[in-house]
């Protein structure tokens, strides 16, 4: 990483080119390769699903005859079968992609911004900032997960941002914890105490020497934040209380179940199960091989 | 310049102490229990002339690093003064703390952990002027190239390195360079060189030296190693437990030391002709906690020399007639006609021994 | 001095006999030949050690002297069988005629602590935090001595009298300790078993100047009192100078320069030992004229990649086109030796060495 040196104002590494290397050094990882490979497909899939799909995924199905196409296993016009009530299961399916990825983005975004806000916050500051903070998230982490999750959508409603909002609340306090113990060690740092000395305001250190050191922490924890906000919207889903305007894949596995179709239509329940769990696995994959690639202990001789 | 402006020191402090209260959580604050007070820094004189390098000499937990970070108000002085410049800094706040600190910085001991290893050399340096909001980027840009000859870094080819392409020597001269570029009247060098190889060292003592006489620096030399200081400091300062024990010039220090502290940690230079190995008295324990503080002179506990006088009243630091200064009842008799009824402790004759175990009574 | 302590007869004689038997232990004798150490890394190979060798006469203090990153405690690790295991050791290093690089943990077992010990650089890595001292001084000594635990622990109070602890700090733990209190604890846990050889790899180096020398005058008292046999390992060239009767000097992964002592520094061989004489802060006398220090320009050479000519040319004012491509051997001049092409000149460098321009007007890459 040569730059050629300019008579002009002194430039650093730019976060393009680190985010670059960063990248570069992730590709080294076999698994991750598999990972961001997936991952590529299914982004594309949210992006494009909605117009590749065949039909509107709630539209009814007739046959020939005039009746109501149930349960109809994959042929030529359904390539994915007909579900229950009719629907096609292969729109469906394409439109879960966005749903899917939509609550795991937004709720694992807003989740990085609060648990680095109150991680950042409390590790930098210290002292009673810390205890307070510190309380807080001692008592965000006493909810339990799955009871909190269905009262609050329960009494909010089953919408897409409500569900994204519970997610949110339910996730930031570990994050906030992690981020906090490396804002700990960060703040230790001679550099940091030598900026203070040499008259440098808490934003200047936060911005300048805190948040790129921790940045690759921020950044996996993100990333599980996504599995984990998927994950959790499917569970929400399948309990019944998800979106009833949108189609998501734990809604699809939700209305298999309660019309009683979980154990015969494999067409209707495989492919968002199996979209999940490769959802989640290329989201563990990049992960595990971010984190190695960050922490030198766990990085193979 | 006349010889008044040359004579006024650039920064003085009086009387400064430094106490750190332990922290307590909310709950015990609420039911008062008053947490343990460590006093570091206890009444400290000191001031430092324009081209001037002073040395401060002591062990580990002996408040000299407490005495430099609260001179550049890293630490809050409990009580007394640190003038700089004829204006009293004490207690100064928001733009006036800033304008003082552009004016006095540190250097740290550690070179691999005091620079940001995602920034280039060239952020790093320019990194005060940042701070300070000081010129326009192709300013700064040459700022820190005239900052980077100083400390005899090439710039060109250094400034877009990171701090890990470099050994610890150029490290802690780009941690001297980042301190020179706000041009500060004021440097505290918190054991500048003892990180790093011997071999090196003379280098980085050197250049601070020519900097402080080129620019005009006035210099606190903090240091473990009484044998360095010499070679760069006139004057130079004994700490133990939190006070000046002796202090005077650097070559009457070195070649006949007062205090029983001071000698002590001469005898413990290692000496590179057998010959001159001179003999070593073991002291007592470990130097007791600031927390903890031994009535008397602070020394009483582990000096060899200690009487009953020692344990109960403290030395106060006496003018000597070579011009040392020094805080022992040894060297100062007026404690001991106040209080005739105490014996009074004398040069040499050994009160208390200390069991050093078998191994060590032969030994030199 | 120590306060008599009250032991049963049975208990008095059984100690007598331990004593006695580890006491007629001889010093060890120590000939290192040839030992290279090498690392593989993801950027190469690493060769921290190279045709190291050197010797230890029994009942003799040797001192391995060299700056960070020399390979002096690398050496020291290999010998004591602590290096990681695909470490590429070559070489050997005979303990009274046994080779003991390479041997296999289970073969190391009798040879630790019983034939040679170790004094490490960091106390408190090298005690267990959850148990106190004087269990961990027995144990040493039951693995090795068939004796009761009373026999250990009356044993492992002779060696805390020896360093000059109260026998009663033998029940506390590591972290009740200060920094000297626990290094003299690591002193007396290296000698409870009365080691022919005993390693001591920086004992001083955290501690504060005054503790290292109370520290250092333990160490010197192993040799004056009980004979053993040691390598000092140390980047303080004065702490050799003050313990140990020969020296070996590390450059870069090589033996510079070695020989008695006295000698070396007397009258230094290689430019590396004259310039890291200078760099050494003396002390004044009062009326002459200080002597300046100097410093060695330029770094250490890196690893990865070393020279092909001698390993100091890049720093040394002195070396010409024949220094950067041949390495040098060692060659002998007298009871020292040196691996420097220019020994015969070597007066002629010394003088030339104690000028501060000699090493400033060379310019390297700072």
């Amino acid at each position: 990483m040569t730059q050629v040196p300019d008579q002009g104002a002194i430039r650093g590494r730019s976060l393009f080119s680190s985010a670059r290397d960063s990248f570069r050094l992730l590709m080294e990882d076999n698994f991750a390769v598999v990972g961001v490979a997936i991952l590529a497909i299914f982004v594309l899939l949210a992006i494009i699903g909605p117009w590749l799909a065949p039909y509107e995924p709630f539209k009814a199905m007739m046959t020939e005859t005039g009746r109501l196409n149930r349960l109809s296993p994959p042929n030529a016009t359904h390539l994915l079968g007909t579900t229950a009530f009719g629907n096609d299961v292969l729109s469906q399916f394409l439109h879960g992609f966005r749903v899917a990825l939509i609550v795991g983005l937004v709720a694992a975004l807003a989740v990085g911004f609060i648990s680095t806000v109150f991680g950042v916050l409390s590790g930098y500051f210290g002292g009673y900032v810390d205890d307070v903070l510190m309380r807080l998230t001692d008592i965000a982490l006493s909810i339990p997960t799955l009871p909190f999750a269905i009262v609050a959508v329960a009494l909010l409603g089953p919408s897409i941002e409500n569900i994204i909002l519970v997610i949110t609340i339910l996730f930031w306090r570990n994050g906030a914890r992690i981020i906090r113990s490396a804002v700990l060690t960060e703040r230790e740092r001679i550099y940091v105490k030598w900026a203070r000395a040499a008259g440098a305001s808490h934003f200047h250190i936060i911005m300048r020497h805190i948040l790129p050191n921790i940045v690759r922490i921020v950044f996996l924890w993100v990333t599980m934040s996504v599995a984990f906000a998927i994950l959790t919207e499917a569970s929400l889903s399948f309990l019944g209380l998800g979106d009833p305007t949108v189609v998501s894949w734990g809604q699809m596995l939700n209305t298999a179940f309660s019309s009683g179709n979980l154990r015969t239509a494999w067409w209707w329940v495989v492919p968002p199960s199996l979209a999940l769990v490769l959802l989640v696995s290329s989201l563990y994959l990049i992960g595990r091989a971010y984190e190695e690639q960050t922490n030198p202990r766990l990085r193979r001789r | 310049m006349t010889d008044t402006t040359a004579t006024r020191p650039v920064i003085e402090a009086r009387d400064l102490k430094t106490h750190f209260q332990g922290r307590t959580g909310i709950f015990t604050a609420l039911a008062g229990v008053t947490p343990p007070v460590a006093r570091a820094l206890d009444g400290v004189d000191i001031s430092i002339r324009e081209k001037e390098i002073v040395g401060l000499v002591g062990e580990s937990g002996c408040g000299k690093s407490t005495l430099g970070m609260s001179l550049v108000r890293m630490y809050q002085p409990t009580s007394g003064s640190i003038t700089f410049s004829g204006d009293d800094i004490t207690h100064v706040e928001g733009r006036k703390l800033k304008d003082y600190r552009r004016q006095a910085q540190i250097i740290f001991q550690d070179p691999y952990s005091s620079l940001n290893p995602r920034l280039t050399i060239g952020q790093i340096i320019e990194e005060p002027l940042v701070i300070h909001g000081i010129g326009s980027a192709t300013e700064r840009r040459a700022k820190v190239e005239r900052a980077l000859d100083l400390v005899r870094i090439p710039a060109a080819e250094n400034i877009h390195r990171f701090p890990s392409d470099l050994s610890g020597g150029q490290r802690q001269r780009i941690a001297i360079a980042r301190a020179l570029v706000l041009e500060p009247r004021f440097i505290v060098a918190d054991e500048p060189v003892s990180m790093l190889d011997v071999s090196i060292q003379a280098s980085v003592l050197e250049l601070l030296d020519e900097l402080s006489r080129e620019l005009g620096l006035a210099v606190l030399y903090i240091s473990h190693d009484i044998a360095t200081v010499g070679y760069i400091c006139k004057h130079v300062a004994v700490m133990y437990l939190g006070r000046i024990v002796e202090e005077g010039r650097a070559e009457d220090i070195l070649a006949q030391p007062l205090h029983p502290y001071t000698q002590r940690l001469m005898a413990a230079i290692p000496r590179m002709d057998p010959g001159e190995v001179p003999e070593r008295v073991e002291l007592r324990g470990d130097v007791p906690s600031p927390m903890n503080v031994p009535p008397g002179c602070r020394f009483s506990s582990r000096c060899p020399y200690a009487t009953e006088l020692c344990r109960a009243v403290e030395p106060d630091l006496t003018d000597q007639p070579g011009g040392q200064r020094v805080r022992c009842h040894i060297h100062d008799d007026r404690a001991a006609k106040a209080r005739p009824e105490l014996e009074r402790p004398q040069a040499g004759r050994i009160t208390e021994i200390e069991d050093a175990g078998l191994l060590a009574q032969t030994a030199g | 001095m120590a306060p008599a302590r009250t032991r049963s007869p049975a208990l008095a004689r059984d100690l007598a006999r331990l004593d006695e038997r580890l006491s007629a232990k001889p010093a060890a004798h120590l000939k290192v030949n040839g030992l290279s150490i090498g690392y593989s890394t993801l950027r190469g190979r690493f060769h921290a050690v190279e045709d190291v060798s050197f010797e230890v006469r029994a009942g003799t203090n040797l001192g391995l002297v060299g700056e960070s990153g020399c390979g002096k405690s690398t050496v020291v690790k290999a010998l004591m069988g602590l290096l990681p295991e695909f470490t590429g050791i070559s070489g050997e290093a005979l303990l009274d005629g046994q080779n003991i690089l390479g041997l296999s943990d289970a073969q190391l077992e009798p040879i630790r602590w019983n034939r040679i010990s170790l004094i490490t650089q960091s106390a408190m890595n090298s005690l267990d935090p959850v148990y106190c001292i004087g269990d961990q001084i027995c144990e040493a000594i039951l693995a090795h001595e068939k004796v009761g635990k009373a026999v250990a622990w009356a044993r492992a109070e002779e060696m805390f009298a020896l360093v000059g602890l109260p026998a009663e700090r033998l029940y506390e733990f590591p972290h009740q300790f200060s920094g000297g209190m626990r290094q003299r604890a690591v002193i007396a846990m290296a000698l409870a078993l009365n080691a022919g050889m005993l390693l001591a790899d920086e004992p001083t180096t955290a501690l504060d100047p005054i503790m290292q020398s109370q520290i250092m005058s333990r160490i010197r008292g192993i040799h004056e009192h009980m004979r053993r046999s040691m390598i000092l390992v140390t980047h303080d060239i004065a702490v050799v100078a003050e313990t140990c009767e020969a020296v070996v000097v590390m450059y870069a992964g090589k033996v510079a320069e070695s020989g008695p002592t006295a000698d070396v520094l007397e009258r230094p061989l290689h430019p590396y030992t004259m310039g890291l004489q200078n760099a050494f802060p003396r002390l004044p006398v009062r009326g002459q004229p200080r002597q300046p220090l100097i410093s060695i320009p330029g770094t250490v050479p890196n690893l990865l990649l070393p020279p092909s000519g001698c390993r100091f040319a890049s720093r040394c004012p002195f070396a010409t086109d024949l220094c950067r491509t041949t390495a040098p051997q060692l060659h002998t001049v007298g009871a020292q030796s040196a691996a420097c092409h220019y020994t015969e000149r070597a007066d002629e460098f010394r003088a030339a060495a104690a000028r501060p321009e000699t090493w400033r007007n060379m310019r390297v890459g700072a």
